[in-house]
């Protein structure tokens, strides 16, 4: 019995956690080098690290190239206080409020949905208001 | 030669149906993979290779749910039958034995045969723990195949959460949602019907040359006559 026992906890422990320690730290780093870039004005670099589909969002809502619009948005920024994985899409939290989604693309983690902020109400019933999202 | 043919013929229910089971969960792992990746793709999501998916709770929160629900059943069964009778049931003891039964029927205790299983003899914690142990051992496993259910399934669940861009929740938090309750209760209630069913057809109905069936001139009235 105790064998079962540890054996399903192990296999909920693994399952539970599996990859995604790693997978924070990509999806971490990936939303550090977009603010990295902000704060630099390098517009080209922060849109790098944009999706595919975010990256055809933004153009053909403002009728832009993304270099030309992707430091107009508006961002609270700050440290990045906590990052979750859940199998092919993340999460990133920052200090000042907001947040960075993101999907596990081939290449890597790559921005799905930026300078997101909580509704109010019940946050998890509801969609993030983002400046800009695929 | 001889000896590993006895070994097969002498097991065969047991093997048999752990072939199967390992051959159906590779399947499911095949064809899991497939429509997880189907889903990603018509979410413009990145597939993923099959290993990763095997040690993703996409996978195992789905035989999870399966395995728990099947373990409660046989919980729940054991110990139905030590308390509710059905006349005429093959899964049933007859009406009049409903309960413990005594140490005598039981065969514990002083009342234990020479080759009969060394905590029955025993007496004291060790004969109360064997004496329960089938429903022991069944409920451990529900339990914890239910909360792997409750882990994979947050997890899974989430997934979701973060792809529409909505707020991921806590254990507690999915624990009190429809997705996990849904995925449970579609279960239970497969799993009650068919103990039901089987309880009130074998009153009736037969199977030749099966354990779980009356010997087919068996009258219907005889209660837990097994063939």
């Amino acid at each position: 019995m105790r064998r079962a026992l540890l054996l399903l906890l192990a296999l909920a422990a693994a399952v539970a956690g599996c990859g995604t320690s790693d997978d924070r730290d990509q999806a971490r780093a990936v939303v550090e080098r977009f603010y990295d870039a902000l704060r630099s004005d390098d517009a080209e670099a922060a849109c790098a690290e944009l999706s595919e589909s975010l990256l055809e969002q933004v153009e053909s809502q403002t009728q832009q190239s993304c270099e030309g619009v992707i430091t107009r948005f508006e961002y609270d920024g700050g440290a990045i206080v906590g990052a979750e994985v859940y199998i092919t899409n993340a999460k990133v939290n920052l200090r000042g409020g907001e947040s960075a989604f993101l999907g596990r693309e081939d290449g890597g983690w790559k921005l799905s949905a930026i300078a997101c902020k909580a509704e109010k109400g019940k946050p998890a019933d509801r969609p993030f208001d983002c400046e800009a999202e695929a | 030669m001889k000896g590993e043919r006895g070994f097969l013929r002498e097991n065969s229910l047991t093997i048999a149906f752990l072939a199967i089971f390992l051959l159906s969960l590779g399947g499911q792992a095949l064809v899991g993979h497939s429509e997880f990746n189907h889903d990603q793709l018509a979410h413009q999501d990145a597939t993923i290779s099959l290993s990763r998916y095997l040690t993703s709770s996409g996978y195992w929160v789905d035989v999870m749910e399966n395995w728990q629900s099947e373990y409660l059943q046989f919980t729940l069964f054991i110990f139905g039958t030590v308390w509710l009778v059905q006349r005429g049931s093959t899964e049933s003891k007859p009406p009049g034995e409903e309960g413990r039964e005594s140490d005598e029927d039981q065969k514990i205790g002083e009342h234990a045969q020479p080759d009969s299983p060394e905590w029955a003899k025993a007496g004291g914690l060790r004969t109360l723990v064997y004496s329960n142990s089938l429903l022991l051992l069944m409920t451990a496993i529900w339990l914890g195949s239910w909360f792997a259910q409750l882990v994979t399934g947050r997890v899974e669940y989430n997934e979701a959460q973060l792809d529409h861009h909505e707020a991921a929740l806590s254990l507690w938090q999915y624990a009190g949602t429809s997705d996990f309750w849904n995925r449970t209760l579609q279960n239970w209630q497969s799993e009650f019907l068919a103990v039901a069913s089987m309880v009130v057809f074998s009153v009736w109905l037969r199977q030749r040359g099966s354990s779980q069936s009356k010997p087919v001139g068996e009258p219907h009235a005889s209660t837990g006559a097994e063939g």
